[in-house]
């Protein structure tokens, strides 16, 4: 009787808790904290403006640009496309990991994520380095100068990037204490590196 | 739920890296050395994809799919001011 009790009980308990996580899935969830966010649209905002004034002097020199387009090693801007990516996917995959309490496999994942980030800045090292040694520097045209500014800017964020990700990766450490938003506010901090260089790699690299 | 979740950031991930290796096949840079001829379709199939790359990042890497009505509505205005205007620039 006692047992038949508690069996029913356990199924109380079983129905409630999974009520419960259908309406957490359901209910809306704002990832990381309000903080970040912040930082993260404003910095959307800023690029937005850079990439409108980069339009901007491109239609002012449509062939210039093109001619000089055509000297971007597309290869190497595929890559690190890639690269980027695969890393985006590991940070993602980490926050589903820390979640399910799986700080271990987050751990992991973020480190992967981060390799892939260090990947990325000796691959934008090497193809910065044979640009300047075929002569095209920030001062060649316009289209240069834009160039290594934006990649610049943007590998100054993935730096930073990898900076928030050793945080992320402190946070993980001590699965007691690590709080889930933190872990959260990183990876959307990284997944804006992420989205930032496809716009740069569709304007310098791929439009004509 | 942790399945799902997982099978859904893989497919996300396999279709961005897809349309960037399409992308390899539309960019100037193998006629090294040959003038890059000028094309719109082109342009605009690169807006198109940049569009759509931005919005599955913001959706279902950055979790905005599942976040509240106002941060998908400023990432959405965010992702249409910029390639609308990118687009509209590079035709006038």
């Amino acid at each position: 009787m006692a047992n038949a009790e508690q069996t029913a009980a356990d199924l109380d308990a079983a129905a409630a808790s999974s009520v419960s996580s259908a309406a957490r899935q359901r209910t809306l969830h704002t990832p990381g904290d309000g903080h970040m966010w912040v930082m993260v649209l404003g910095d959307l905002i800023i690029f937005g403006a850079y990439f409108i004034i980069f339009m901007v002097h491109r239609a002012m020199k449509p062939q210039e640009f093109l001619a000089s387009e055509v000297h971007l090693n597309i290869n190497i801007g595929v890559l690190n496309t890639l690269v980027l990516l695969a890393s985006s996917w590991f940070i993602a995959r980490s926050v589903q990991a820390a979640r399910a309490d799986d700080h271990a496999q987050a751990r992991r994942l973020t480190y992967l994520g981060g390799l892939c980030g260090v990947a990325f800045i000796l691959i934008k090292a090497y193809e910065w380095s044979t640009k300047i040694d075929q002569g095209y520097t920030i001062s060649t045209n316009e289209f240069f100068m834009f160039y290594y500014m934006l990649t610049g800017v943007h590998l100054f964020h993935v730096s930073l990037g990898l900076l928030i990700l050793s945080i992320t990766l402190r946070e993980l450490r001590n699965p007691r204490r690590c709080r889930l938003f933190m872990v959260e506010a990183g990876a959307t901090y990284w997944h804006m590196v992420d989205l930032l260089w496809i716009v740069i790699f569709a304007l310098l690299y791929v439009m004509r | 739920m942790t399945t799902t979740a997982a099978r859904t950031t893989t497919y996300a991930w396999i279709v961005l890296s897809a349309i960037t290796i399409v992308s390899w096949w539309l960019a100037p840079g193998h006629t090294r050395g040959a003038a890059a001829v000028a094309s719109v379709p082109i342009t605009v199939a690169v807006v198109l994809l940049g569009f759509i790359k931005g919005r599955m990042i913001i959706r279902y890497f950055m979790e905005v799919r599942t976040a509240p009505r106002w941060l998908k509505l400023f990432t959405d205005a965010w992702l249409i001011i910029l390639w609308a205007g990118v687009l509209a620039i590079y035709l006038y």
